[in-house]
């Protein structure tokens, strides 16, 4: 019978995705820092995707992006995705950290706030251990 | 900003919709350990030749240009809020689709997450 509930293993795992996820919209927003254009609309969205086709940092970026897929696709095979999902939120707690760190923003008291909340529900979604129900009848939706 | 809201929600659906998917492909396959490599890339060949899996892609991609045409027309403090709901969109759906079950801890840490994120992104 396969696992459905959070092992610390399944658990390190959504966290890495996340870092990885983290990693990728630092760099692809390095790489869209210096384009020069401000606004982005349909009359410049060509000359927008022209300037930034060039840039590494973007380009790094996406591919660090679909490299994670597979670490995400591991993930969906071992544990509930109503799980999975919300514990992934780990990136909404990383990428203020890592903005702060190396894109020197601001994170104001609201927001530490709401990282609080994040960890706090991590924490309760992580304590669902209950065994997947009625697979079968489920299955017939979508086959 | 009716616009905008009804955008930013049929991207998420369309995304939730591709989540669900993925995840039907990973529910389908059979049990490999993922200890050996040559486990490692049964499992991913058998995967990728789910036509569920490359559906799910295709939501995704759509989702994410949908996501990206409300990002583009309306402020980041309506568009990051709104599309947390997600996650509550995936509690249900994947209890409907996928059979997963809904507990008190679950339901909890789920809206906790969303008022997290509703907090983080409404702010300045």
């Amino acid at each position: 019978m396969k696992q459905n509930h959070l092992t610390l293993k399944i658990f390190s795992l959504i966290v890495l995705n996340d870092l990885v996820d983290t990693a990728a919209q630092l760099f692809m927003k390095k790489g869209l820092l210096h384009t020069g254009i401000d606004s982005v609309n349909l009359s410049n969205i060509a000359e927008f995707a022209a300037r930034n086709a060039s840039s590494a940092f973007l380009w790094l970026g996406i591919f660090v992006y679909a490299l994670n897929f597979f670490i995400w696709i591991v993930v969906l095979y071992k544990v509930d995705l109503s799980i999975a999902m919300p514990v992934g939120s780990f990136s909404y707690i990383f990428i203020p950290i890592f903005a702060i760190l190396f894109l020197h923003e601001h994170v104001n008291m609201v927001r530490w706030i709401g990282i609080i909340c994040i960890i706090l529900g991590i924490h309760f979604v992580s304590q669902s251990k209950k065994p997947i129900m009625k697979e079968e009848k489920a299955n017939q939706w979508l086959r | 900003m009716v616009k905008i809201v009804l955008l930013v929600l049929l991207a998420e659906a369309v995304t939730v919709i591709g989540q669900i998917l993925f995840k039907k492909s990973a529910n389908s396959l059979e049990r490999y350990s993922l200890r050996s490599n040559g486990a490692r890339i049964r499992f991913l060949s058998e995967i990728f030749a789910r036509p569920s899996l490359w559906l799910g892609f295709f939501a995704i991609v759509i989702g994410l240009v949908i996501w990206l045409i409300a990002l583009a027309q309306g402020d980041l403090s309506l568009v990051f809020p709104i599309g947390s709901l997600q996650y509550i969109m995936i509690l249900f759906l994947a209890h409907i689709f996928l059979g997963e079950k809904i507990d008190k801890m679950k339901f909890i840490g789920t809206f906790l997450v969303v008022f997290g994120i509703v907090l983080i992104t409404t702010t300045h």
